[in-house]
C-alpha cells in the first residue's frame, strides 16, 4: 500500500520550476533516504509532503487526502529540521507536554529518556540550545512521535559523530519496534545507507532513481587502472563517471558484463570492484567530465 | 559491526556471515536462525536488507521456515557449503593470488615456495 503518491506534481515558485512533473509512490512502513545535490528539490518536494507548501501542478496525494489545509496529513505526519519553529518562551518540558496533547502515539517515556541520555535538560528553553543540540533535540521529537508519517530533513545538522550514529541506531531500533513510513534527508548518505531500504535520488527537477537501495548498490563497477590500459576499452563500454582515485582512472560503468570481460579486464591489470549506493549516488549527480579538476585544468591552460 | 570492505552489498554481508555461522558450527542442524529484526539490531541494518540476506540461504535451501515458528538450519547445510566454498571460495582466492602474483612479477616456484612457508608456520 503507498502512503504517498504522485502524478505529474510540478512546483514552481514565480516563475522558477523546482521540481517538474514527478510522479512516484511511497510504500507503507519503508524507510526512503532522500537525495540529491544542493538545490535539487529535495526540501521542497518534503514539505510539499507536509503539506506546508501548495504543489503547483499535477495530483499529490498523502493518506489519500491532498496534504496542503489537511488535518489528516498534519495528525499523523511529522517534519523534522533544523528550523522547527517553537515558542521562544517554551522549555523543552513544554514542548514535550504539547507533543503529547498533539500526536496520538506520542512515547513520552521514551522522549525523556532520550532526552536525558543526549544531555538535554527539560528546563532549558529551546531557543538557548546550540546548533547540533537543537538538532538533536528535533530528531527526538521526531523519533518519540511515532507518526505514520515520518520525515527528516538534513536531521543530523550540527551533530557531532557519536549524536549521529546515536540518532540513527535510536531511529532504527525504534522503527523495527513500530514500523512506519519514513523520509530521511541528508549529504551524508555513507552513514546512512545501512538505515535505508529505498532511495529516491532527486536530479535535474524530477526523479533520478527511485527504488530498492540494493538496486542502486548492484547498478554500477568500478574500474580502476592505470589510464592507457583502461583506455583500450573506451568504446566498449558506456562510462557513467570518469574520475582519479589517486593516480590512477577511475570509471563508473553499467554493471552488465559476464564473468569472462571482467577477467579479461582483470588480467589487463584492472581493479574491478562494486560500487556502494553512496559512490552511486555520487556518480550519478557529479556533472560530467573531469569534476572540479576541469576548472583548474581550464586555468592552467590560459 | 561487520567489517565493511565497502565493496559487498550489505545483504551479501549477512549472508555470508550467516554461512560462516554454520561452517564454524555456532549455527547447527535445525537450531534457530536469527531472524530479520535481530540481524537488522545486531547489524545496525534496515530490516529488509537483512532479510534478504536470509533470502539468499532459504533459496539456497541452507535454512527452512516453519509456519510461525522462524526459521532453521538445514540438516545438510554445512556440508552444502564446505563443498561450496572449496569450489568457488578457494578458487577465486587462487585467482587472485595469481592476479597479484603476476602483477608483482612473482614466479610459480616462488610462489609456491611462499605457500609452503607460510603452511609451515602455522604447523
Amino acid at each position: 500500500m503507498e502512503v504517498i503518491t504522485l502524478r505529474d506534481v510540478t512546483k514552481k515558485y514565480r516563475s522558477f520550476k523546482v521540481l517538474d512533473q514527478i510522479t512516484l509512490d511511497i510504500r507503507r512502513n519503508v524507510i526512503t533516504g532522500v537525495v540529491g545535490r544542493n538545490g535539487a528539490g529535495k526540501t521542497t518536494l518534503m514539505k510539499m509532503i507536509a503539506g506546508f507548501t501548495k504543489e503547483t501542478s499535477g495530483e499529490l496525494r498523502v493518506f489519500g487526502e491532498r496534504p496542503f489545509n489537511s488535518l489528516t496529513v498534519s495528525a499523523n505526519m511529522i517534519f523534522v529540521d533544523d528550523r522547527m519553529g517553537f515558542p521562544d518562551a517554551f522549555k523543552l518540558e513544554d514542548i514535550l507536554i504539547e507533543c503529547d496533547r498533539f500526536y496520538e502515539n506520542w512515547d513520552d517515556e521514551l522522549a525523556k529518556r532520550l532526552l536525558e541520555y543526549f544531555q538535554l535538560p527539560l528546563t532549558f528553553k529551546h531557543r538557548v540550545l546550540s546548533k547540533g543540540k537543537r538538532s538533536t533535540f528535533n530528531a527526538v521529537i521526531g523519533i518519540a512521535s511515532r507518526c505514520p508519517l515520518t520525515m527528516f530533513d538534513e536531521p543530523i545538522t550540527g551533530m557531532d559523530a557519536a549524536a549521529r550514529k546515536d540518532f540513527y541506531r535510536a531511529l532504527l531500533k525504534d522503527y523495527i519496534a513500530h514500523p512506519r513510513t519514513i523520509l530521511l534527508s541528508s549529504h551524508h548518505m555513507e552513514e546512512m545507507e545501512d538505515l535505508l531500504e529505498d532511495i529516491l535520488l532527486i536530479d535535474g527537477k524530477g526523479v533520478g532513481f527511485h527504488g530498492p537501495i540494493i538496486d542502486l548498490q548492484e547498478k554500477f563497477l568500478s574500474l580502476q587502472g592505470k589510464a592507457n590500459a583502461l583506455e583500450t576499452y573506451a568504446t566498449r563500454y558506456a562510462i557513467i563517471h570518469r574520475s582519479m582515485a589517486g593516480p590512477l582512472t577511475e570509471w563508473i560503468v553499467d554493471n552488465e558484463y559476464s564473468e569472462a570481460e571482467l577477467n579479461e579486464l582483470r588480467q589487463a591489470g584492472i581493479r574491478v570492484a562494486g560500487v556502494t549506493a553512496s559512490d552511486a549516488y555520487l556518480a550519478m549527480t557529479g556533472q560530467a567530465g573531469g569534476g572540479v579538476d576541469d576548472v583548474f585544468n581550464a586555468m592552467e591552460r590560459q | 559491526m561487520l567489517e565493511i570492505d565497502g565493496e559487498k552489498p550489505i545483504y551479501l554481508q549477512i549472508a555470508e556471515w550467516l554461512e560462516k555461522e554454520i561452517i564454524d558450527g555456532t549455527l547447527k542442524a535445525d537450531d534457530k536462525v536469527y531472524s530479520q529484526y535481530q540481524l537488522a539490531e545486531l547489524f545496525n541494518i534496515n530490516p529488509a536488507t537483512a532479510g534478504k540476506g536470509l533470502t539468499i540461504l532459504l533459496d539456497a535451501e541452507l535454512i527452512y521456515k516453519k509456519r510461525g515458528l522462524g526459521t532453521f538450519v538445514s540438516s545438510n547445510a554445512r556440508e552444502k557449503l564446505l563443498e561450496k566454498r572449496k569450489d568457488f571460495t578457494l578458487r577465486r582466492l587462487v585467482r587472485e593470488l595469481l592476479d597479484e602474483a603476476k602483477l608483482l612479477g612473482i614466479e610459480e616456484q616462488q610462489l609456491i615456495r611462499l605457500i609452503e612457508s607460510e603452511r609451515k608456520g602455522r604447523a
